[in-house]
């Protein structure tokens, strides 16, 4: 499985603030993709649009509400087509799987197109143990195989690094010279890949749906490498989610028309390759075996908690990384894992284990962004809320994510809002601080009466240190209320 | 005999992982309760609202060739409207001619009988290979050939209206490598291959694999526009790993 560094959350999205470069970076997306999305939504109406999101997430919940059933269906028909489908439970096996075809097919080159389930496994280091050369060929996914990272985000890969950072890479790793122009750094990765395209054994790809009625392996992609993955290679080895299945080919136009337009804002890819078992006799190109790894690693256990099952929906666009506001700020790798943006911080929990992203489930404003995007209607927050709910009152002292000291104001403040007696003494408690304070001179807690600039002590000091606090008014509510707005109007 | 393949089982066995599947949804093997309407229309349904979709496209076809043109464009086509064969090999000469290519493919296809390119492209000292494998042009050999063309030459299977989209399914004769390995792909359209959307292709398809007893084919691939990608710094480049320039011949 892919490095986990989920637990580092806090200590990474502040590096990544301080961060000018990638702050560049994260301006080109949320000004990039966003922008063309809406255009998409205008042009469709934005009421067929919404017809078109709950018909989607119709397929999406009746397919995951009886996954065993069409699981079972889709078995039937890849084994119909002459493919084979294999089922892993972690990503130990699937690996294994992966590994074991490449060895008893002597397969020395791999090329891969896009696969973020593949990621999520860690797959390359395994077939490179086994003496597989493995080349990612999405232009993304390559430059961060050179670079030795992880993607940033689901749709662009490598959208962290500035044409600067990949013309270094390429000097360096490629022996070429610096040169910093796009379209020849485009043009050089067609150069190396096309060979390898040619002499590769073996063409791995993810899956963005399979079809159960026809066995059938859909991928979406824009480079054409996903079509050379599929079609030159003597073995071709799908990986993917075992989330991914839509029960009919009719369904497939919903998601054709959604995917796209939610990810990059673009009508339809380039490309949209489906394919459907090995090459038939007939054919004059196509893979002689076809092989469809199916992978549970931590699913099972969003599908079991009806709260979370949700998120299994999920097409993987991208569009909620592209408007979220903490995405914007921190990227893609503050993460710490393969999945990044709201989506990212249901799903790695539930895949890595909550007690090592605890602190994922935070990085949300609540703001609702995520769900007004998303083409499945999928509702982000609400999990969110689920997921610090079970951080919070977890009797597992290693899975609560706020120390004890916070946790006590916590209940202490419950307290408090919840008797009126109490809230008032605080209340001219406070009153009394405040004017106190306005005798020192400077007053620097306070400003012009009406914020408080610092609070002297934790949690509210931490709160206050970005931020001000309004200072508590001459009359609350309540006094107001009490002497002027309760006249009896009966 | 067995192959290694049909006696291997690597994973989990199928019954083994669809039981965990059903402990996590927390009951027992229970199929759906209603059958889902897209997997049970029967064959004479799925034909009659075919037949109502042929009637459609008839009806309509001048309206779907505009929407094709159109779409195809804002696809990334250099969208072509042909009215006679003639037409349609004068563009091709010109897309020839303006090329770089020295070697040119094309895939045989029905398409090629009406326009017929390959003497008018031989003409202008192009060297012009077709897609037909036999004893003499071993697969490896085509790959080659493909390979070092300039440009690559192809009919459709559908093209569709609502995406400016050119479909392509197996066929005898036609490499899926004719239209992404050559720096230039041309498509030739005729009437007959339009559909309007996205749903009349899936419907169609679906008939036909029900109506071959199961059989869907190898691959079904869209073509919309160039190989493009946007992964550094957010910038379009087009033709990546697949034709930089492509073409749309409309005929009609």
């Amino acid at each position: 499985m892919a490095e986990i560094k989920t637990q580092d959350f806090t200590a990474a999205s502040k590096a990544a603030i301080n961060n000018p470069k990638l702050r560049r970076a994260l301006d080109r997306v949320a000004s990039g993709f966003e922008v063309a999305r809406l255009d998409r939504v205008a042009e469709a109406t934005p009421e067929v649009w919404e017809r078109w999101k709950q018909e989607a997430r119709d397929i999406k919940a009746h397919t995951i509400e009886h996954l065993d059933y069409y699981l079972d269906l889709l078995y039937t028909n890849v084994t119909a087509a002459g493919g084979h489908l294999h089922f892993a439970k972690d990503a130990a096996q699937a690996n294994e799987i992966v590994a074991h075809i490449a060895r008893t097919r002597n397969v020395k080159i791999a090329t891969k197109s896009k696969s973020m389930v593949s990621e999520e496994l860690g797959l390359n280091p395994v077939l490179e143990a086994v003496g597989v050369e493995v080349w990612e060929t999405d232009l993304g996914e390559y430059i961060i195989q050179l670079a030795g990272e992880t993607p940033s985000h689901l749709v662009a890969p490598a959208l962290h690094k500035s044409k600067e950072d990949v013309a270094e890479l390429f000097a360096e790793k490629l022996g070429i010279p610096y040169d910093e122009d796009i379209f020849h750094m485009a043009a050089t990765a067609r150069e190396v890949l096309r060979d390898k395209f040619m002499e590769a054994d073996l063409g791995i790809s993810g899956a963005n749906f399979v079809i159960a009625e026809t066995g059938t392996l859909v991928i979406i992609t824009n480079e054409g490498n996903g079509r050379l993955c599929t079609s030159a290679p003597r073995i071709h080895i799908g990986i993917t989610g075992m989330e991914k299945v839509i029960p009919s080919l009719q369904d497939l136009s919903i998601f054709l028309r959604l995917l796209p337009q939610s990810a990059t804002g673009q009508r339809i890819t380039s490309y949209v390759s489906m394919t459907t078992g090995p090459r038939r006799s007939d054919d004059e190109d196509g893979p002689e075996e076809f092989h469809l790894v199916l992978v549970d690693n931590g699913r099972s256990r969003m599908l079991a908690d009806p709260a979370l099952r949700e998120a299994l929906y999920c097409i993987r666009c991208g569009a909620c990384l592209n408007i979220c506001p903490v995405y914007a700020r921190v990227g893609g790798h503050a993460y710490g894992w393969v999945y990044p943006g709201p989506i990212g911080a249901v799903v790695s929990p539930m895949l890595v284990g909550l007690k090592k992203a605890k602190e994922l489930p935070q990085a949300s404003s609540l703001c609702g962004a995520c769900r007004e995007v998303c083409p499945i209607k999928i509702d982000i927050p609400k999990m969110f809320l689920h997921l610090r709910n079970q951080t919070a009152e977890s009797p597992d002292p290693n899975l609560r994510s706020a120390p004890i000291v916070e946790r006590t104001m916590a209940k202490m403040y419950a307290r408090l809002m919840s008797s009126p007696r109490l809230l008032g003494l605080s209340r001219r408690f406070g009153r009394a601080l405040q004017l106190a304070e306005g005798m020192i001179p400077f007053s620097p807690l306070i400003k012009d009466g009406k914020w408080i600039r610092m609070a002297p002590l934790p949690p509210l000091s931490k709160w206050t240190r970005s931020r001000d606090l309004p200072a508590l008014p001459k009359q609350s509510f309540h006094d107001i209320w009490k002497k002027e707005l309760s006249r009896d109007d009966s | 005999m067995t192959t290694p393949e049909s006696s291997e089982l690597l994973g989990v066995p199928k019954e083994e992982f669809l039981q965990s599947v059903r402990e996590a949804l927390g009951r027992s093997n229970v199929p759906p309760s209603q059958p889902y309407p897209r997997l049970t229309d029967s064959l004479p349904e799925l034909e009659k609202q075919a037949a109502q979709i042929r009637r459609h496209l008839e009806e309509n076809l001048p309206d779907l060739l505009d929407k094709l043109a159109d779409m195809a464009g804002k696809g990334g086509w250099n969208v072509h409207r042909a009215s006679g064969v003639e037409e349609a090999i004068a563009y091709i000469e010109t897309v020839a001619r303006e090329s770089e290519a020295t070697n040119i493919v094309r895939s045989a296809q029905d398409v090629f009988d009406q326009i017929p390119v390959d003497a008018a492209l031989a003409n202008l000292g192009f060297k012009v290979t077709t897609v037909l494998r036999d004893d003499g042009n071993p697969r490896e050999a085509l790959r080659e050939e493909i390979r070092q063309s300039g440009i690559g030459i192809t009919g459709a299977d559908y093209a569709l209206a609502e995406t400016g989209s050119l479909v392509v399914l197996p066929r005898k004769g036609l490499s899926r490598l004719v239209s992404v390995v050559p720096p230039v792909h041309i498509a030739l359209v005729r009437p007959k291959d339009i559909l309007g959307s996205l749903d009349d292709l899936f419907l169609l398809r679906r008939l036909e694999y029900h109506q071959r007893g199961g059989e869907m084919g190898s691959y079904l691939n869209f073509i919309t526009g160039p190989s493009r990608t946007a992964d550094i710094e957010m910038t379009i480049v087009e033709g990546v790993h697949g034709p930089k320039e492509v073409h749309m011949i409309i005929l009609g």
